[in-house]
């Protein structure tokens, strides 16, 4: 088994090339001529930059070489090696690894029919997709829409561009806009129903499935979709999606890397970009390339927002605090200083015996000391803020405080 | 050009100004100090009398153990819309983080976008465990711990949904600079670098995809491709040197620098590597943008180069300088590319700009402010920020983006943002385009 050294990771500047860097690394075991001493000091790092070949995404890959990466320092030691965790088990592996691909590869056994799953979209899924898949309720809508295409294949309804306050809105339903039927089997059981993701069976999964294929007049071999219909894994993976074709750049195949980059490469043209005016620009433009730009207003506002919008820093609402009562508060504020022990001289709150001689003056008595002060204590214990009856409350919670249990 | 706009203040911007501003006291008397001569100002009481916080006891150290803004700042908090929801449903929804109150490229983590799609994970992080499997030399499951021996990095990154600006398509609707940009958030996040992993797990030859799977209810996931993964992708545990918090996907997610939030998978449990994409539900039915074609670009990875003003906003207006004050123009730039190489400033809607200063730290993938010392006049004016980057990319004006993408795409929105600032300062979201 061959290890993966950092040298070939990093100057594979595709896929393709790392892997055939490494499947001669592997075969004539060179893994470690000059690579394995220079990991963590990757050289070839800089190589990958300085050849300026642009990032997947069209950006820039940054050289991390020298001990420095940008602006950030990093450990030039080697880190090949560092492994803290243990191999997966296979039933670790089979109990996760339950996703599944466009070709079918991954999707389990199982079956349920287009009826079953009427029945079970029903019960669970109709309260948030509608009836029959067919949205209103604000969440996504599963069917409908018209699937007729144009001369070269597009789907018309995707073709829609909203004016401002228009709405004829491009449909994307499965059947108008997504591009694989694995997807939906495998969203359904992993994710749906929303409140109780992971409820359904395989069975269950593959009948909804079937359901909203059904419902977006999806044929499988030629065959419709009708109630009797049963869907497995091997039907499921020969469905071929209306939309399957409306999507670029190219992700398939063994070109699909060099195809992103190739999309990426060009943003101006594949993405849009702007240009560095500085003095009288013009700016006609939109879809139809003429119009003069003008200054649009808000004609209806989203104003709705939680909470509202407030820029004032004053003080929230109070919120009570019931884990605490108000004359604890109190005294946890003004009072608790002196009072939490007795080395201010002070009678300390939970002193049974200390209180039990300072109530020999009766309540009354306290407490107009203590709005008063009384020896070393200044009145209301130094917070002039204390109303009398918030004196009353500190003092019957010292009090409280302090009996014998 | 701009004809339409409209130099008398409308209704709806008085309106707008007296909403943020509840209280103008405060404005009011920063006025009056500056216009009066000094021997005619009256005392600010606030100075003449000792203050209640300079004369009593303050709080125990530990009173909060865990420390929170003052209750003043009650108000700086992310927000909602119904808009970004299903149906005000706020399980799978996004709140916003307040740009307008924010200074420097950190975000507080109370404070950073949160963006669901089953409700926000409370993960056990001792029941965490990390699995990568399919085409490596051998698989690996990791406990939190052991993760987090792995030797570590931190980066100062944006995070952004690509939705972010998504409700502006066909022209503007959200009155605020929260709800128009806070889609994304800066932070440093400290994680293990995959590659260092991977290292020693080895990759098959044949291994070009990533999955990354989240844990949470919508099994959240995510196809990538490895060269990214090798390149700069890391498994973050912090954020601003603590955990994660839930809403960022506790206790583990991935990270993409510059790449579409989404992929940055929160409550990452599984990676799998792969000889073909998975066409996961969340890179197909959603996170595609549609042109005007009719087709759609999928794998859409990088946040592209991108500004905006902060500082005037709708919601920190300029409704309280007179006519000669020297302001600052201050603002946020990033893309997901590369590092912000500068900002361009207009004040007459395109036509013309004048350069910025970017200040502080200008990092890969960061968020970048700019700044540009303005003299007040007092009149109306649209205000722009146009950012440009080191991988030749610079933000285009709304006729620019669309004549290219069309407006039904949802993501990816980068055109250049206008505030309209009115004659007496207040300022509304305005768009210049066709």
């Amino acid at each position: 088994m061959f290890k993966l050294d950092r040298k070939s990771i990093l100057m594979g500047t595709s896929a393709i090339a790392a892997s055939a860097l490494l499947l001669s690394g592997c075969m004539g075991g060179s893994a470690s001529t000059g690579g394995s001493a220079t990991v963590g000091t990757p050289s070839t790092v800089g190589d990958y930059a300085i050849k300026n070949k642009t990032a997947i995404d069209g950006g820039v890959t940054y050289a991390r070489a020298n001990g420095t990466e940008t602006a950030y320092a990093y450990n030039q030691q080697s880190t090949k090696g560092v492994n803290f965790g243990r191999p997966a088990t296979a039933n670790e592996i089979k109990a996760w690894d339950i996703d599944a691909l466009p070709d079918g590869s991954g999707l389990p056994e199982g079956e349920g029919s287009v009826e079953l799953g009427d029945e079970l979209f029903e019960e669970q899924c109709a309260s948030c997709h509608g009836d029959f898949g067919g949205g209103g309720n604000g969440y996504p809508q599963l069917a409908g829409g018209n699937q007729a295409k144009d001369e070269n294949g597009i789907l018309i309804t995707l073709k829609n561009q909203r004016v401002y306050g228009s709405t004829d809105a491009p449909k994307r339903t499965v059947g108008t806009y997504w591009p694989k039927a694995t997807t939906l089997f495998t969203y359904i059981r992993d994710a749906m129903p929303y409140a109780t993701p992971k409820s359904l069976s395989n069975d269950e999964t593959y009948a909804i499935t079937a359901y909203i294929l059904a419902q977006n007049g999806i044929k499988i071999d030629g065959e419709e979709m009708d109630e009797e219909y049963v869907l497995n894994a091997e039907k499921l993976a020969k469905v071929v999606l209306p939309n399957n074709d409306g999507f670029y750049p190219n992700i398939d195949g063994p070109t699909a890397i060099e195809d992103i980059r190739t999309f990426f490469a060009d943003r101006a043209t594949n993405i849009g970009s702007g240009t560095r005016c500085m003095t009288d620009c013009k700016d006609p433009g939109g879809i139809d390339g003429k119009t003069e730009a003008s200054v649009v207003k808000i004609k209806y506002e989203m104003s709705d927002v939680v909470p509202p919008y407030n820029t004032t820093r004053d003080l929230p609402p109070e919120i009570e605090d019931k884990s605490i009562s108000k004359g604890e508060k109190l005294y946890n504020e003004s009072c608790k200083l002196c009072h939490a022990t007795d080395k201010m001289g002070a009678p300390a709150v939970g002193d049974a015996g200390a209180w039990a001689s300072v109530m020999e003056k009766g309540f009354d008595e306290v407490l107009r000391n203590s709005i008063n002060g009384v020896g070393g204590m200044p009145p209301k214990g130094g917070n002039d803020d204390l109303l009398p009856s918030d004196v009353k409350l500190i003092v019957e919670f010292m009090i409280d405080s302090s009996k014998e249990h | 050009m701009n004809k339409e706009f409209n130099t008398e203040e409308s209704t709806s911007v008085v309106s707008r100004r007296d909403f943020f501003k509840k209280t103008a006291s405060v404005s009011a008397v920063a006025a009056a100090s500056i216009l009066a001569p000094a021997s005619l100002l009256g005392d600010d009481e606030n100075i003449m009398h000792h203050t209640k916080w300079g004369t009593s006891l303050g709080k125990e150290v530990n009173d909060n153990p865990y420390g929170l803004p003052s209750k003043y700042e009650h108000n700086v908090v992310r927000r909602t819309s119904p808009l970004m929801s299903s149906a005000g449903d706020m399980h799978a929804a996004i709140s916003m983080t307040p740009l307008h109150e924010l200074n420097g490229i950190i975000v507080p983590n109370g404070l950073h976008f949160t963006r669901t799609h089953n409700g926000v994970a409370e993960i056990d992080p001792n029941k965490f465990r990390l699995m990568i499997h399919g085409l490596v030399e051998k698989t690996i499951v990791l406990t939190l711990d052991q993760l987090k021996k792995y030797p570590s990095e931190s980066r100062i990154l944006f995070m952004e949904c690509p939705s972010n600006g998504a409700a502006e398509w066909k022209g503007p609707q959200f009155g605020s600079l929260q709800m128009v940009r806070g889609m994304m958030s800066c932070t440093e996040w400290t994680g293990v670098r995959l590659s260092v992993i991977l290292e020693d797990l080895g990759l098959k030859p044949e291994a070009k995809w990533m999955l990354a799977e989240g844990s949470d209810g919508s099994e959240m996931s995510r196809t990538l491709p490895i060269e990214k993964v090798l390149d700069d992708v890391m498994i973050v545990y912090a954020q601003n040197g603590e955990a994660l918090r839930n809403e960022q996907g506790y206790p583990v997610r991935l990270m993409a620098p510059g790449w579409e939030a989404n992929l940055c998978v929160k409550w990452l449990k599984r990676l799998e590597f792969g000889d073909k994409p998975w066409y996961a539900k969340e890179e197909t039915s959603k996170y595609t943008a549609l042109t005007a074609s009719g087709k759609a670009i999928q794998h859409f990875y990088a946040l592209e180069t991108n500004s905006i003003i902060t500082s005037p906003c709708p919601e920190k207006d300029w409704s309280d300088l007179k006519v000669g004050d020297l302001v600052e123009i201050e603002g946020l730039a990033w893309s997901g590319h590369g590092t912000i190489k500068g900002v361009d400033i207009s004040f007459d809607g395109g036509k013309n700009f004048v350069e910025a200063s970017l200040k502080g730290l200008v990092l890969p993938k960061a968020w970048t402010r700019f700044s540009y010392m303005y003299r007040y006049e007092g009149k109306p004016m649209l205000l722009q920020s146009r950012s440009y980057d080191d991988s030749d990319n610079v933000q285009p004006t709304v006729n620019q983006e669309k004549k290219v993408v069309g407006v039904e795409g949802v993501y990816h929105r980068n055109a250049i943002h206008t505030w309209a600032v009115d004659a007496k300062g207040g300022v509304t979201n305005v768009q210049v385009r066709s």
